[in-house]
């Protein structure tokens, strides 16, 4: 078959070919609507089970909401009020600080564990195994857990530094603000490591093995090899791990409702927990209601940057990433 | 039919862009989806049912036909809790579903149901909710119902107080009472030459000794943000403060003492004389301070010494004792208590039987037994507001040898004081603050004169509605 090449480049087709394409075209776009007519009970579940009360406390936001009286509209009052309230600016640093501690550790350490998993050692198996016990304990169970494994006075961590001589007295981690900050990040970054170990050591398994095997035979080193062969491999699982725990640092509240309850002083108060506080506590859903949609805009748009950011068009050894 | 280059190229393209498109859209989509929950959360707790408010006053007339009754409990003896229900629907012919939900997080998960429509015929509360449940129309003002003087007038006189307003509402029914009390290691003491303390001064001077004696933590109380509010009332409470004036004013701002109090408590606290990480610690933990002779005074509700009691292996469990005060001008203490609220979606016979139910569980059952207070106190010694209880022998066999029944009855009838203003319906505003003032204070962010004068104001706001 040969085709003439047109001005603008294009090569232009034969009748036949022209029938053969629309024959495609109209099959892909009938699979398409397949596709969406199969998605619609799923999207209609989702719409009323989460659009629906999402929508609602985004409307509750702009009201003074009242349970036994009228519900004033409000503007953007409640918005005013938090953007004006201390409070809400150090829950707001806080949250981001958090946030930012949970992606990084969580990440990086669920990295460490699938890369050591992906090895061949004795025992590989159960190892395997064991990195899911942490990501099947609930939330709250986590919080609690480490709450007694860091406790000052009977904690089984300080034991361990102790023993090994790497401190003289046993170390009240959650009597100070930032104590109290850097071991709540840890404990839910321990859990979602998990989640993060489990999706990297199944990407790392799909990477063909003579891949690495032509990179080390070019003399790459092991940091160049999984620099240029691992990581691009594993850039879709990484948007994936990245945008998850994004979600979850921003979102956390179990883990620091166990374990502090925002304390002590408001030195681990998420904008989560200021939300349940305003909610519950204070009756005041509006503003609580504004307090979630910030969080959830601002978990959004931070994933969202992740997704920007990660997921480039480009071929990796033949592989379409994208 | 075979396909030629461009065809095929073609066709990969329609499925690429397709591919792609559908990854792109998946991908934002997973991150909208994944932080909706949030809102969803948040939304839940209000309904768009229009709530409707409770009637100031109904008495139950209406008869017909019998329903399942819904009660709400948190988990604290699962298995009595079906045995007390099973006799009364045994008596009654009226079947009851019961529902339980851990302690973390009850008080939102029963306002989320409530405020949901979900009909709760009882349910158990905290005090400091309960103003605010019979305000928001989740709880029934149990006023006018048949026997609900009778209980009240059954009660210790002071107790009355937490199941009333001051403008006449009955909005609760009792669950069980505690009272706070210093437990302290007679060992040490003795050790040291001491005496249990009398005031504040006291348990400050000999925290000091008895920590140069080598006791790591000698004073512990369960500081958390949470339980704030009811130090700040035991400590006032003993040193003889009024907290609140008739209208339900804040006037312990008005007291020196107050702020002694306060400076009492920095100092107990950035001396050293606690644990460091009292904000945030568990109250088991701190028992078991107490169990392992590593604090030498704890300061929390009078059945903790049976917890501390029956720790395994714990070297100074028998040394630990009760003292029936407060160190403190007057020596009196807080009474607490947790109560049973009846909800406001029933109707007719409903009514009836839920009040019914109300009077066996929070009071006396059809052959005149505090049945239920009675299990409380055999699983955990647990008190009640009634007299007759403390004189009951099954009671003070439950109580056994942990404590002196004459003196501990004499706490409840007394010594102690139920702070009356925590059923008010705006107070669980100010007892959320509390905790916030003396936290920023006991780390150093705000002094003891500034955390009066804003515990002050936010009680006023709270009250005013601001």
């Amino acid at each position: 078959m040969s085709s003439d090449a047109s001005l603008d480049g294009t090569a232009s087709e034969t009748p036949k070919q022209r029938s053969v394409r629309s024959g495609h075209s109209k099959l892909a776009a009938a699979d398409r609507r397949f596709g969406l007519l199969l998605a619609i009970p799923a999207t209609f579940i989702v719409l009323l089970l989460v659009g629906g009360p999402s929508l609602q406390t985004i409307v509750y936001s702009f009201e003074k909401v009242s349970f036994i009286g009228p519900t004033p509209f409000v503007g953007l009052d409640n918005y005013v009020r938090l953007l004006n309230s201390d409070e809400f600016k150090d829950s707001f640093r806080i949250t981001t600080v958090y946030a930012a501690g949970f992606v990084l550790i969580s990440t990086s350490l669920g990295l460490a564990f699938a890369l050591l998993l992906n090895e061949r050692f004795r025992g590989r198996g159960i190892a395997r195994t064991l990195l899911i016990i942490p990501w099947a304990a609930p939330w709250l169970m986590v919080g609690i857990m480490w709450k007694w494994f860091i406790d000052a006075d009977v904690g089984m961590f300080n034991g361990l530094l102790y023993q090994f001589g790497l401190i003289h007295d046993y170390v009240p981690f959650l009597a100070n603000p930032s104590g109290a900050l850097i071991v709540t990040i840890v404990a839910a970054a321990w859990r979602q490591a998990s989640l993060s170990g489990l999706l990297f050591l199944a990407a790392l398994q799909t990477i063909p093995p003579d891949l690495p095997e032509a990179a080390t035979v070019d003399g790459a080193s092991t940091l160049q090899r999984f620099r240029y062969v691992t990581l691009p491999w594993m850039r879709p699982v990484l948007m994936v791990v990245l945008v998850t725990n994004v979600i979850f640092g921003f979102l956390q509240f179990d883990v620091i409702y166990a374990m502090t309850q925002g304390g002590p002083g408001n030195s681990t108060t998420l904008l989560s927990i200021l939300l349940y506080r305003q909610i519950f506590q204070f009756s005041n859903v509006g503003i609580g209601s504004a307090i979630a949609v910030v969080l959830g805009l601002v978990a959004f748009t931070v994933g969202l940057v992740f997704v920007k950011f990660l997921y480039r068009s480009e071929s990796v050894y033949g592989r379409a990433v994208e | 039919m075979v396909m030629d280059e461009r065809e095929l190229a073609h066709v990969k393209a329609e499925l690429d862009w397709s591919r792609r498109k559908f990854l792109k859209r998946a991908a934002a989509l997973g991150v909208g989806a994944a932080s909706l929950p949030l809102l969803a959360a948040c939304s839940n707790n209000a309904s768009t049912s229009a709530p409707t408010k409770a009637p100031a006053s109904a008495a139950p007339t209406a008869a017909g036909p019998a329903r399942t009754l819904e009660f709400q409990g948190w988990e604290f003896q699962p298995e009595d809790i079906k045995a007390h229900l099973a006799a009364w629907t045994k008596e009654s012919g009226v079947p009851v579903n019961l529902s339980l939900i851990p302690n973390v997080g009850y008080g939102p998960a029963t306002q989320t149901k409530l405020q949901g429509g979900a009909t709760i015929d009882i349910f158990y509360n905290l005090t400091y909710n309960t103003g605010k449940f019979v305000e928001q129309g989740w709880a029934h003002d149990l006023k006018g119902f048949p026997g609900a003087d009778d209980m009240l007038n059954d009660m210790f006189p002071q107790a009355r107080a937490r199941y009333t307003t001051p403008d006449g509402k009955i909005i609760s029914a009792p669950y069980f009472n505690a009272v706070h009390t210093l437990m302290y290691n007679k060992s040490h003491l003795s050790k040291a030459g001491l005496q249990p303390p009398q005031s504040l001064q006291d348990v400050y001077d000999q925290s000091k000794k008895l920590k140069a004696n080598g006791v790591k933590t000698p004073y512990v109380a369960y500081w958390i943000k949470d339980f704030c509010e009811e130090y700040l009332n035991v400590y006032l409470i003993g040193e003889g403060v009024k907290m609140w004036d008739d209208s339900g004013n804040p006037v312990f701002a008005d007291d020196p003492k107050t702020k002694a109090v306060f400076e009492w408590w920095l100092a107990m606290f950035k001396d050293g004389l606690t644990t460091p990480t009292m904000l945030t610690d568990d109250p088991i933990k701190l028992a078991t301070l107490m169990g392992t002779g590593e604090a030498s005074f704890y300061v929390l509700h009078h059945y903790f010494l049976k917890i501390i009691r029956d720790l395994k292996d714990a070297p100074e469990k028998d040394n630990v004792d009760i003292l029936y005060r407060i160190p403190s001008a007057t020596g009196k203490t807080f009474q607490m208590g947790e109560v049973i609220q009846m909800g406001t979606k029933g109707e007719g016979r409903s009514v009836d039987d839920a009040w019914s139910l109300m009077k066996a569980y929070g009071w006396k059952n059809s052959a005149g037994q505090y049945s239920t207070f009675k299990s409380w106190a055999k699983a955990a010694q647990l008190g009640a507001p009634y007299p007759a209880f403390f004189a009951d022998p099954e009671v003070i066999a439950a109580f056994g040898t942990n404590y002196d029944m004459p003196k501990l009855t004499d706490v409840f009838a007394n010594g102690s004081d139920v702070q009356g203003g925590r059923s008010a319906a705006w107070y669980q505003t100010f007892q959320a603050k509390v905790g916030d003032r003396v936290h920023a204070m006991l780390l150093g962010q705000a002094s003891p004169a500034d955390t009066v004068a804003g515990l002050a104001a936010d009680a006023k706001a709270a009250k005013g509605g601001i």
